[in-house]
């Protein structure tokens, strides 16, 4: 078993939350060692904790608090930061993001967080900005949600099952704007923004500083379409697909089709019916050159 | 400020599509474009577009606004409304700046000029002594 050790070192101000998630142990402890010596080249040490079955990210929280940590980095993946903002709350931390593995990580390419060597020196530089979180169901993100069939990774489907998934008929999808009105549209699937891990042209859509969320619902496309548009929606950017419906909004509910999954990077986390909305709260976090807004 | 106003509507942040059906209030900060359809009122201080294939049955309050599609209620805009070639719209029209184009239908009473000519108009109220 792999023992991280728990140093309080004479700088506490860092509280490095150690997630190994799915990755192997050999893999992990060779990026814990690298990430150990360029915090240490950085001089940006702390204490570290590592969730265990025992030791759930609210409990690391606590300590974090107790400790009187004012920065707290998550060295994770895209799940433990989600965890962490959600045990957050309201408490005033400053929050850093160290993706263990990039390549996978969606808040890696919003954060601006390439790789290992780019995330410490983001933490070293404390480039901060405030974001807003929003929640679904008491999960708090900073990134997006999707539904129907938008919850594809279609960057990584075939021409066949893209063909398929992209030429189904439309469903009709009932949500409620900030409690004021009620829209229904015949589409294929959309998303729930608050930012996203592609930038577009239109800067004003998934800027998490504005204080909003932006809906985008996809309309039918015609199937001698599918094909140029599949990058444009497998990048998340509706606004560019024919006949696109954009709604800026700070609540959402998602009402109908009853029991449809809503999904944050292809993971279900809700089903409708589901409330989304902006929590107010503006999260200080430190964010790479490199970030999507 | 024709070119202006397509580049608004391009870029609007609140944009209905055509197989949209909207039921309650709709209210911006900004621009809106609508190609769908909306019972109920309509409101931003920034540009409203109504697209060909809209039908909006509701009150439409706006700092300007250019109407292609169909609109059942009164129209109120502190700057211009352009009512284009396939503009319908039934309900009485307030604006600063109107400009009707061939083929539009309009049905209703219309008021026009800026509250600014109003208070100039007014007559002055007498000095107290």
């Amino acid at each position: 078993m792999l023992l991280v050790p728990c140093l309080l070192l004479h700088d506490s101000m860092y509280y490095y939350i150690l997630d190994p998630g799915k990755m192997s142990l050999p893999k992990f402890e060779q990026v814990q060692v690298e990430l150990q010596g360029l915090l240490h080249e950085f001089n940006i040490s702390g204490e570290f904790a590592r969730i265990t079955t025992l030791r759930t990210v609210a409990d690391l929280v606590d300590v974090a608090a107790a400790r009187g940590a004012s920065t707290v980095i998550v060295c994770g993946n895209d799940d433990t930061l989600n965890q962490v903002l959600a045990a957050v709350g309201q408490r005033d931390f400053l929050i850093g993001f160290i993706p263990l593995d990039p390549q996978s990580s969606y808040l890696a390419t919003i954060l601006g967080l390439p790789n290992l060597l780019t995330s410490v020196k983001t933490i070293a530089a404390r480039r901060i900005v405030t974001i807003d979180t929003a929640t679904i169901n008491q999960l708090s993100f900073i990134s997006f949600l999707e539904f129907g069939v938008t919850s594809n990774n279609f960057s990584q489907t075939g021409p066949w099952k893209t063909f398929q998934l992209l030429s189904k008929s439309a469903t009709k999808w009932t949500l409620k704007i900030d409690n004021s009105y009620t829209l229904t549209i015949q589409g294929l699937g959309g998303l729930v923004l608050n930012s996203r891990s592609t930038s577009s042209k239109q800067e004003k859509i998934a800027n998490p500083t504005d204080g909003f969320l932006d809906v985008l619902v996809m309309e039918e496309i015609g199937k001698l379409d599918i094909f140029k548009y599949k990058e444009l929606i497998a990048q998340g950017r509706l606004e560019e697909l024919p006949n696109p419906t954009i709604i800026k909004c700070k609540t959402v509910e998602l009402l109908e089709p009853r029991g449809s999954v809503v999904t944050m990077f292809g993971r279900a986390v809700a089903k409708f019916p589901a409330v989304v909305s902006m929590t107010g709260k503006k999260q200080r976090m430190i964010v790479g050159k490199q970030r999507t807004f | 400020m024709e070119k202006q106003q397509d580049s608004d509507a391009a870029n609007a942040e609140t944009v209905v599509g055509p197989s949209v059906k909207i039921q309650g209030d709709l209210n911006s900060e900004g621009n809106i474009r609508i190609e769908g359809q909306v019972n109920g009122k309509v409101k931003t201080t920034q540009n409203v577009f109504v697209g060909q294939s809209a039908k909006i049955t509701a009150d439409v309050l706006a700092g300007n606004a250019t109407v292609s599609g169909e609109i059942v209620g009164n129209i109120k805009v502190t700057g211009n409304l352009i009512l284009q070639t396939t503009a319908k719209v039934s309900g009485d029209i307030s604006c600063a700046i109107l400009r009707v184009e061939d083929g539009a239908v309009f049905t209703g009473k219309c008021s026009m000029g800026t509250m600014a000519d109003k208070t100039k108009h007014a007559p002055e109220p007498e000095p107290e002594n």
